[in-house]
């Protein structure tokens, strides 16, 4: 039961995504900032980081095959990007103090190495061809800035509520 | 520090490597034909997906219905001035459709390309990472959607249909930066056909927001102002769908074509209803399609 939360909750978060994106691009004087909500993957690294790595990998592919069959049509991309930046996320941790602030700035950071691969990605199958200027500030500075309200407020709820209640009770089972 | 990667692991990710270059290159070959089970998959997410969206669209209408009381007093100054006019309006139009009805049975004539079935949909949601303009709609193939429908809002034109599955499809807006996304436009001349200008929507730009429209024959008088609307010579695209009004007229990069900035009349972002626009006359399928009329070479919806 309790082992269901998290999916759960990587669910909502999945469907909630589109919903947020439909705010984006914002007009800011006159330069169009795109939003892109990516918070699948801070649920994956915090999953990763406080629980379970085996889990946040499964989570990672399968949320990131139902992304890509659904929004992007070419599989493989988020279904391999979503694991990787979760094999990182705990090779990172071992060496760091895993303290909430470190594990806030990781997750900015892993957004941003998202954001970055997925620009490669597309722009080797020439899908965008936006300068990586425009990308800096046009998409991967406000996308960092909109995810990192996300983060503090998720990483509050997840110390709440999950590591307290469901990550404890599990550890006692074992 | 301990090791990053063991042996095995290194391999295990190798492996994983060359089986997602291999699902990315298969799956990038023919990306806008699902095959089972992506369409069994997508169909299942978009149930999902719209039962989160419903709720969202519920309390963004809402706020837009506050935001819309607010205003309500003068607009509908605004909207009693206009209503005089409407009704004049009106009485034309029966006039002048009673009367075309009437020289299409004269000469015998049934089809009509500006004729299309509308199909009511709701959008769902937005392709979240935002490289492509995409957005899914609550409508397939169940419903009589078909690829390379043309999908309009009341404003005008908004792009087309890319992929779709059993009760769910995929609408490529045409703010994209695909460059094989080409729409058969058409520049409306004031006083009779022979004015109009013919040319390809190819592109959009950014920074300006606005659609570029190539190809159009370097004689052509296009003026700033003048309402670009879907030509239907696609042979997909119903005639008569309104796509926006030109702001700029230059020369395209070999001086031999004009071309044009458009501003588009309907809005990109904040969709919600939309309508398919089911042409009724007979639709060619070029290489947009299935290739099934054999047409070789570019061509446009």
């Amino acid at each position: 039961m309790m082992k269901a939360v998290i999916p759960f909750i990587i669910t909502v978060l999945f469907f909630m995504e589109p919903i947020f994106s439909l705010f984006s691009p914002i007009a800011y004087g006159d330069a169009l900032l795109t939003l892109v909500p990516r918070f699948v993957i801070v649920a994956l690294i915090f999953t990763a980081v406080y629980g379970r790595k085996k889990d946040a990998i499964i989570y990672g592919i399968i949320f990131g095959l139902l992304y890509d069959v659904f929004y992007i049509d070419i599989i493989g991309v988020y279904a391999f990007l979503y694991p990787v930046i979760c094999l990182l996320a705990v090779g990172v941790v071992r060496v760091i103090h895993k303290h909430v602030v470190t594990v806030i700035i990781l997750s900015l950071l892993l957004i941003a190495l998202l954001e970055l691969l997925s620009y490669g990605f597309v722009s080797l199958i020439s899908i965008t061809t936006i300068e990586f200027k425009e990308f800096l500030t046009g998409r991967l500075v406000p996308t960092l800035l909109a995810n990192s309200l996300f983060v503090m407020m998720f990483s509050w709820f997840f110390h709440k509520v999950i590591e307290e209640k469901v990550f404890r009770r599990l550890n006692e089972f074992m | 520090m301990p090791r990053f990667f063991s042996n095995k692991r290194l391999i295990l990710l190798l492996v994983g490597v060359i089986v997602l270059v291999a699902l990315i290159s298969f799956s990038l070959r023919d990306r806008h034909n699902a095959s089972l089970p992506e369409r069994v998959a997508k169909d299942v997410v978009g149930f999902g997906q719209s039962i989160f969206s419903k709720p969202a669209q519920y309390i963004t209408g809402m706020i837009g219905n506050i935001d819309g009381i607010l205003n309500t007093y003068d607009e509908n100054k605004i909207l009693k001035e206009r209503l005089n006019e409407y009704a004049s309006v009106q009485a034309e139009l029966r006039e002048v459709k009673l009367e075309n009805d009437e020289l299409r049975e004269i000469i015998d004539k049934k089809e009509d390309l500006n004729a299309y079935d509308p199909i009511h949909a709701t959008v769902i949601s937005r392709n979240p990472d935002q490289w492509e303009e995409k957005v899914i709609i609550d409508k397939g193939a169940k419903d009589g959607v078909a690829k390379n429908m043309a999908v309009i809002t009341a404003r005008g034109l908004i792009g087309k249909i890319i992929v779709v599955t059993d009760s769910h499809a995929t609408v490529e807006l045409l703010s994209t930066e695909n460059g094989n996304f080409r729409v058969s436009a058409v520049v409306r001349g004031e006083q009779s056909d022979d004015e109009s200008a013919f040319g390809l929507i190819e592109g959009f730009d950014r920074e300006r927001g606005e659609l570029i429209m190539k190809r159009i024959e370097a004689n052509a008088e296009v003026e700033v102002g003048q309402q670009v609307i879907s030509s239907g010579l696609g042979g997909i695209f119903p005639k008569g769908l309104p796509i926006g009004e030109i702001t700029e007229v230059s020369t395209d990069d070999y001086g031999l074509t004009k071309m044009v900035y458009i501003q588009p009349a309907a809005q990109f972002s904040m969709l919600d209803h939309v309508m398919i626009a089911k042409r009724t006359s007979v639709t060619v399928d070029g290489t947009d399609g299935n290739g099934t009329a054999g047409t070789e070479g570019e061509d446009g919806s």
